[in-house]
């Protein structure tokens, strides 16, 4: 009963995630870098600036993963565990984003110079907030729209750039890389869900809310492109 | 506010069964010559047979208003009423057979019954949801006793050659661009309707309409089926109307029917989206779905969808999934007519199952839902 009820409660998180996640991703379709994208508009200038933008967010993902490991008490072991395995996973995914940005003509000064656009600022500011408070497993929420982002644009959107720009493998090799990999990440998500954690009141909801702020911070970051 | 329940189903299928062989004997060849795409595309669409309101030698034997007319009568006669009963007729097409006035009117004028109110939907296959839903919402207001709802398609004269030749060069005709040559194998022609009332029949089966849900999603998709521009690229969209003449239109190739795959495959998950928001709205359990009729084949669901909607908790079980796409054809605006109709001719129906519709459009993005519970009565 205890196992029926819990999967059913993981369901009903799923389906308000998987929500979100649809519309967040296509409200994509018409930010203006996305738009272009899709048309095959896209120029070299615009890839290099993708990267430099992104990277922001990629660098500050698995500093707030371990924020959020070190805010989970020991009465959850094992999803601290979780955390902190998909921090370390991800900790140093930065260079392979650098190693594309430098090989389409990037200069390494523009890299080490670079900041957060005002909507990454916003995005990051929220994940760390969020990361801060005690056992914070609405994170869930933001996981899921963010791997979800990796495991269902980043192939089309490498693929695309790959044949506007006639670049190789390794030139977007970042990209091509989560698409293959993001997905044992919602295995990881379910698993954690159907753990017993939305016995707690009140988790649910917190999740599905926490997916949605982060959905609507990650266009912005989008949107902010180069608004620096 | 009183009930809805079809109790008339009807249909109109022109013509004889035509075999994937014999398509291009009806539709044509683009300069002459047999598209290489044949087997790829068909193995893709799943369909075996369809029907064409046209003959071998080109002829129209029908037009889509008469199709439509034809449906009704038969769903009229099913409910056991006499057509001219109707109060009110709602009708769904794609296009109708002229640029004006509206296609119902046209309806009206075969079925030549005393004056009625009308509801004229132009859409894709949505439209039929849009028709259903307006004469459900009649009945249910008790605005009327009476209604009928049809969606009928006359897409082949889209395909005849003439309608490409200004925008497919001769050397490409064997490998036309998909985006023209997918639909020539996939649609094709036929009519549905339903007669909808405030009780069930009194001897046989009803269906009693639950709920009727559409959302369309044209904020964030440009079109993706279309016809009327020669692009649906912001920019490039000039519509036919807007050229100095029908002929110069067609000169630019703004009037053949096109269909957008790559934003065809970004719309799925979108649909699934909305399904998922419907189950929390309505509260209903995948599990206890009788019958499930999506005007799509199962097929064209991606492995990964599935597996999305499995840690949802709403994949429907697939032997409940059914759907009449590979013999009859893909008929658009008709098909959920059609699906209905043969789920109640052939499927031995018990008081209280369920059937969930599903009608997604791509069109420029829409997706509907309906939900029906089975009645049965004996005089």
């Amino acid at each position: 009963m205890e196992m029926k009820s819990s999967k059913t409660a993981a369901q009903a998180v799923m389906r308000q995630l998987i929500i979100t996640w649809t519309d967040f991703e296509s409200r994509l379709l018409k930010v203006p870098i996305i738009e272009r994208i899709m048309r095959d508009q896209l120029q070299l200038e615009d890839y290099r600036q993708i990267l430099l933008n992104h990277r922001q967010q990629v660098i500050e993902g698995s500093r707030w993963i371990a924020r959020a490991s070190s805010s989970i008490d020991n009465r959850y072991p094992e999803l601290r565990s979780t955390f902190i395995r998909h921090a370390n996973t991800e900790h140093r995914d930065y260079q392979m984003l650098d190693a594309n940005y430098l090989s389409v003509g990037g200069d390494v000064e523009t890299l080490a110079n670079s900041e957060k656009n005002i909507g990454s600022e916003a995005l990051s500011a929220w994940m760390f907030h969020q990361a801060s408070q005690p056992n914070p497993f609405d994170l869930l929420g933001a996981m899921f729209i963010i791997e979800g982002l990796g495991k269902q644009f980043a192939r089309t959107f490498a693929q695309k750039i790959q044949k506007q720009l006639r670049l190789s493998d390794d030139q977007v090799s970042f990209y091509l890389y989560h698409a293959d990999h993001d997905e044992e990440h919602i295995g990881e998500l379910e698993d954690a869900l159907q753990s017993g954690i939305l016995s707690d009141d009140g988790l649910a909801g917190r999740i599905a809310k926490t997916a949605r702020v982060t959905a609507r911070l990650y266009l912005l970051q989008l949107e902010e492109l180069g608004n620096y | 506010m009183q009930d809805a329940y079809i109790t008339g189903v009807g249909r109109f299928l022109p013509g004889p069964t035509i075999s994937n062989k014999e398509v291009e004997d009806y539709i044509g060849c683009i300069h002459g010559q047999p598209s290489a795409f044949r087997a790829a595309t068909l193995r893709k669409n799943g369909i075996k047979t369809r029907h064409y309101a046209v003959d071998i030698e080109g002829n129209h034997l029908y037009t889509n208003a008469q199709m439509a007319a034809e449906a009704i009568r038969a769903a009229a006669a099913n409910a056991k009423h006499d057509v001219a009963s109707l109060q009110l007729l709602a009708t769904s097409t794609t296009q109708g057979d002229l640029l004006v006035p509206g296609f119902a009117s046209a309806v009206h004028g075969e079925l030549g019954i005393p004056p009625l109110e009308l509801a004229s939907f132009q859409s894709v296959c949505a439209s039929s949801m849009m028709a259903i839903k307006n004469a459900y919402l009649n009945i249910r207001s008790g605005d009327k006793q009476t209604a009928a709802a049809c969606g009928s398609e006359f897409s082949s004269r889209w395909f005849r050659p003439g309608f490409y030749e200004s925008c497919v060069a001769e050397e490409e005709a064997r490998k036309p661009p998909i985006d023209l040559d997918f639909l020539r194998w996939t649609l094709s022609d036929g009519a549905g309707a339903l007669f909808i009332e405030p009780n069930p029949k009194s001897d046989g089966v009803s269906l009693r309409c639950d709920w009727i849900d559409l959302q369309s999603f044209a904020d964030r998709f440009d079109p993706c089926m279309y016809a009327g521009s020669s692009s649906n690229v912001p920019g490039e969209n000039l519509p036919w109307s807007h050229y100095a003449s029908p002929q110069e239109a067609y000169q630019a190739g703004a009037m053949a029917l096109r269909q957008d795959f790559e934003l065809l495959y970004k719309m799925f998950p979108v649909w699934l989206g909305y399904y998922l928001s419907l189950m929390d709205k309505h509260g209903f359990n995948p599990e206890s779905i009788d019958y499930y009729l999506p005007h799509y084949s199962a097929k064209s669901l991606g492995e990964e969808m599935k597996k999305l909607m499995k840690s949802a908790g709403a994949m429907i079980p697939e032997e409940r999934w059914f759907n009449n796409l590979t013999t009859v054809g893909n008929t658009g605006s008709a098909s959920i007519f059609l699906m209905l109709e043969e789920l109640l001719r052939e499927q031995d129906l018990q008081p209280g199952q369920t059937i969930l519709c599903f009608v997604p459009e791509s069109g420029r993005c829409i997706a509907s839902f309906m939900h029906l519970t089975v009645v049965t009565n004996k005089d």
